[in-house]
């Protein structure tokens, strides 16, 4: 049966864009050391290390192989998971289910990512690999590149999140203002969370506004970064967890749904079936089988706090409808009144989200992370003032159909 | 353990170089073989677990454009990189929890998309090794044959006869990709030379191949299932660094035997296990492997092939499908040990069925020298 | 006030190699069909029997069913528009596809107000990415419904379906 388990330390290296002090096995053992000081314990007590970042940027294949011996994997049982935009999000989940299952006491978690190992910005190689396969295929039967140029180029570092957000104010109302709002309390927000990338201490919507516009309705003040970092997390079964950490973020619920392909293209160059990439079906489901793992029927009312995975403010308001936060089409008006801010009812991403801080390969690990420092009081300067009793961390990759969906609480389950 | 886990379907294609076929096409196949197998539909699947690697298919996120094939349209799903085996334990983990009650779990690799040798040199340390430029799977391996050879007293007849076994076995293996009844230990050791010791027939061949394998929990297990296979035991483990552990032997795989060995109530391996499937993707890992596993002492390894122990009617059957070095698809060469351990339990083995099995453990690895490895030990009701 | 800038100090840097573009893939002749079609103007989808969705341009195998797509069905040449973005005017420097400039290569006008839009041909059940002509960006609305747009000469290629156009 499910076992409890338990987050009981967390760690993060300070993420920027060029993190060109330290190697990627340094950047990944800095956050592994600050997780096992925070948890108070040593590697000798970790039992299973769970590792995972998206090889394509950095360019070396299955790294934990080299710098297994930074982060502990040498003579223990260490499994690698990678799954895109997600990967930090299934090694969160992957650590949780090694310790659930009764197979191992104590787990370590890490996800990193160095993006300045990259030589074009922004992983492009990375990311331009992904499709680059079909790609091929499609040149070969006469792909017209201008086609080709003006669709990605429009969308250039956003892709498909351009179309997605024109979907959703297509389909509530939200007006490019609302997408200013949110960008601007995530900067905010990052400035009070010193790992945080883009940090803009009291940012305003209208110091979003003046940006430039890259296509309707984004601006560059909207997007997110492309950082360096790493994050890591100690989970550990209820005995240890309760003599080790006074308030430790219990595992109440997690699920990995996956949607068809979101972007257009499937294998080879076909079409999907998915009109709508707003829609998300994958979110939906995923956070109707965690509800249900964690016993909670009314997520609008039981849930606190919210990390959600959000590089574009669109998303933000996006996923929050999909996984019960908000009624269909109106996360918009909610988050207008300032219910998302730290203050508020429900804060969504306060340590700044995805949006100020992108890690790709830790980020999805990083929202977990933050969502279980809220439940344990340790989030510093951005802990917001109500008690967090239900958390719940939120993940999306592939090409937009892949999520990691994650209910931490302050009680174990049952 | 807990709860019982067992296995009530299972696949693998017929692994060559350069298969006919599309990535997508090579999975579905497959996919759909094992699930008429277990006899369940796809809708009756609760989590899927699949395993390959970016550098070797040729794509960032290799698994994103095959969730679809794979049969997870709306289904939880992970990807648990490197050898198939290690994605079966995540998925029985994920069983015993009760978060799902039946798993599904694929492996593949195209190796004829790019060549697995040079993605083994990715691997390496990219400060100073890939630097040189001398490391790779093959120059690591031929070291580590050279010191065990040194050591022991090996010779490379010894490593060929290891050969000469697999491959022999393999010729009756429909699936296999390189079959050779009638090489001799004179052939192999006259055949290419890479880096000596290590010649073309001492090691894996170039693999295109799938293998996927359906769990289940007890109750649902027994309930479609006339003979599942059930999991006793399962162990992990990961050696240091090339440069900085010991060659000369398999300390991780040790490390994951006896956890498998624990977990499974094994105390005597040579009198408990009925058969061994093992992934050797040298002839002198299979000595090593066995020496690791507890079948011989250190250094030891060659008498077993020598005195017929480990041959397909000796006491104690090592790679009666041939092993890796008749076909090697790399990630999903673990899982294709465990499909051959539960044919073998089921008696389906057909041309190369050894009499009588009941427990059979099945071994994956992946990194240069094996450095992670992966045990799983089966047993039939 | 501004981003907080954060400075590190350097260290050493090694170079190494991946060669990306040395992977060979194995395709189906999936897009040689579609292509083939349009040479004749028209559009082919893929027809799951399980659950009658199309799929345009055609693909191999139904997830939500798990069988393979044999069935083909052509669709309309009209369609409706599900989504837009309208670029702003194209700067020659500021985006590379491949190492190469848009403009310098031809492939883009500097100054050029290009639409990229979704159509969903009438009778599939999928979107296709391609670029709206003879149309001015503030007249472009979501369900607009648009006509596809023939290369002068049709080769059998994918670039035959230049795009769409409004249907007025």
């Amino acid at each position: 049966m499910f076992r409890n388990c338990a987050i009981i330390g967390c760690g993060q290296t300070k993420h920027t864009s060029k993190r060109r002090d330290v190697s990627a096995a340094e950047l990944a053992a800095e956050a592994v050391n600050a997780a096992l000081v925070d948890a108070g314990i040593t590697m000798k007590d970790v039992d299973c290390v769970v590792s995972g970042n998206m090889q394509g940027f950095g360019g070396i294949a299955q790294p934990e192989q080299w710098l297994g011996d930074w982060i502990g994997c040498a003579g223990k049982p260490a499994i690698r998971i990678a799954t895109g935009g997600t990967t930090g999000g299934s090694v969160g989940q992957g650590a949780c289910y090694t310790v659930a299952s009764g197979m191992y006491n104590v787990s370590l978690a890490v996800a990193w990512e160095k993006h300045s190992d990259s030589k074009e910005a922004g992983a492009t190689t990375g990311l331009a690999h992904v499709g680059m396969g079909n790609l091929f295929h499609a040149l070969a039967y006469g792909l017209s590149l201008k086609n080709l140029i003006a669709t990605t180029a429009v969308g250039a570092a956003a892709g498909v999140a351009v179309y997605q957000a024109r979907y959703y104010m297509q389909r509530s109302g939200c007006r490019q203002e609302h997408l200013d709002m949110v960008a601007a309390k995530n900067r905010r927000c990052a400035a009070k969370n010193p790992y945080a990338h883009l940090q803009w201490p009291n940012c305003q919507p209208e110091d979003i506004a003046k940006t430039d516009l890259i296509a309707y309705p984004f601006r560059y003040g909207h997007v997110c970064p492309a950082s360096d970092g790493a994050s890591a997390i100690v989970v550990a079964e209820e005995k240890f967890a309760r003599k080790h950490c006074k308030q430790p973020a219990w595992f109440k619920g997690l699920a990995s749904y996956s949607d068809e392909e979101n972007q257009l293209q499937s294998e080879n160059y076909g079409g999907v079936g998915v009109i709508d990439p707003s829609e998300q079906m994958g979110a939906r489901v995923s956070a109707m089988k965690a509800y249900k793992m964690a016993g909670i029927t009314d997520p609008q009312k039981e849930v606190d706090l919210a990390e959600i995975y959000q590089p574009f403010p669109s998303q933000e308001l996006i996923f929050s409808e999909r996984l019960g936060l908000f009624d269909e089409g109106t996360a918009w008006k909610h988050m207008e009144k300032g219910e998302t801010d730290i203050n508020g009812r429900l804060p969504i991403s306060v340590s700044g989200g995805v949006n100020a801080t992108n890690a790709i390969g830790s980020s999805a690990l990083q929202r977990i992370l933050e969502a279980a420092l809220q439940i344990m009081g340790k989030a510093g300067e951005h802990q917001v003032p109500k008690k967090v009793k239900t958390a719940v961390a939120h993940g999306w990759g592939g090409v937009t159909n892949y999520i990691t969906f994650t209910v931490l609480g302050d009680t174990p389950r049952g | 353990m807990g709860e019982k886990i067992g296995i009530i379907g299972y696949a693998q294609s017929h692994h060559q170089y350069e298969v006919q076929k599309t990535r997508e096409d090579l999975v579905f196949d497959v996919v759909k073989e094992a699930l008429a197998k277990a006899g369940i539909l796809r809708e009756e699947l609760g989590t899927v677990v699949t395993s390959s690697t970016d550098f070797l298919d040729g794509r960032t996120i290799s698994n994103v454009f095959l969730s679809m094939a794979v049969g997870a349209f709306l289904k939880d799903e992970s990807k648990v990189e490197e050898d198939g085996t290690s994605s079966l334990m995540y998925a029985v983990m994920k069983l015993i929890t009760g978060a799902y009650d039946v798993a599904l779990v694929e492996a593949h690799t195209i190796g004829w998309g790019f060549n697995p040798h040079q993605v083994s040199f990715y691997t390496v340390d990219p400060l100073v090794d890939r630097q040189f430029g001398v490391l790779n799977d093959v120059s690591a391996g031929a070291l580590q044959a050279k010191m065990y050879m040194d050591k022991y007293g090996v010779s490379e007849g010894d490593l060929a006869a290891v050969a000469v076994k697999n491959l022999g076995n393999g010729a009756v293996n429909p699936y296999a990709s390189r079959r050779m009844a009638d090489v001799s230990a004179t052939e192999v050791l006259k055949s290419k030379m890479f880096f000596s010791p290590i010649t073309e027939l001492m090691m894996s061949p170039i693999t295109d191949g799938c293998a996927v394998v359906i769990l289940a929990s007890e109750k649902k297990a027994r309930s479609v299932c006339k003979n599942p296979v059930w999991i006793e035991g399962m162990g992990n483990c990961q050696d240091p660094y090339l440069r900085d552990r010991n060659l000369l032997s398999l300390t991780a795989l040790k490390k994951a035997g006896q956890a498998a060995y624990q977990m499974a109530g094994i105390s005597d391996p040579v009198n408990d296990l009925d058969l061994l499937e093992v992934s050797e993707r040298y002839a002198h890992e299979e000595l090593m492997i066995c020496e690791a596993l507890g079948l011989a002492r250190e250094g030891k390894g060659k008498f077993l092939v020598e005195n017929g122990v480990t041959t397909k009617c000796g006491e104690l059957p090592v790679n009666p499908s041939g092993g890796a070095l008749c076909a090697d698809p790399i990630c999903a060469t673990g899982l294709v040990r465990v499909v051959e351990c539960c044919k073998q339990i089921n008696g389906e083995a057909e041309d190369h069925q050894v009499s009588g099995v009941k427990k059979a453990l099945a071994h994956g690895q992946f990194g240069i020298c094996s450095q992670k490895n992966t045990v799983i030990i089966l047993g039939g009701e | 006030m501004g981003y907080v800038k954060d400075e590190r100090p350097e260290t050493m840097m090694v170079e190494g190699d991946w060669q990306v573009g040395a992977y060979r893939y194995k395709a189906p002749r999936l897009l040689e069909e579609y292509a083939q079609n349009l040479k004749n103007k028209k559009i082919v989808g893929s027809l799951c029997m399980g659950c009658g969705k199309v799929i345009v341009q055609p693909r191999n195998i139904c997830g939500r069913c798990h069988r393979r797509m044999e069935e083909r069905k052509i669709v309309s040449e009209w369609g409706s528009l599900t989504c837009f973005v309208v670029s702003p005017p194209v700067v020659k420097g500021k985006y590379k596809l491949f190492g190469l400039d848009p403009v310098d290569t031809g492939a883009l006008k500097e100054g050029e107000v290009m639409i990229p839009v979704f159509v969903r041909f009438d009778g599939s059940d999928s979107n296709i990415a391609c670029l709206l002509f003879n149309a001015k960006p503030e007249e472009v609305f979501i369900g607009m419904r648009v006509k596809a747009v023939w290369a002068k000469e049709l080769k059998g290629a994918m670039s035959d379906l230049d795009g769409v156009e409004p249907i007025r």
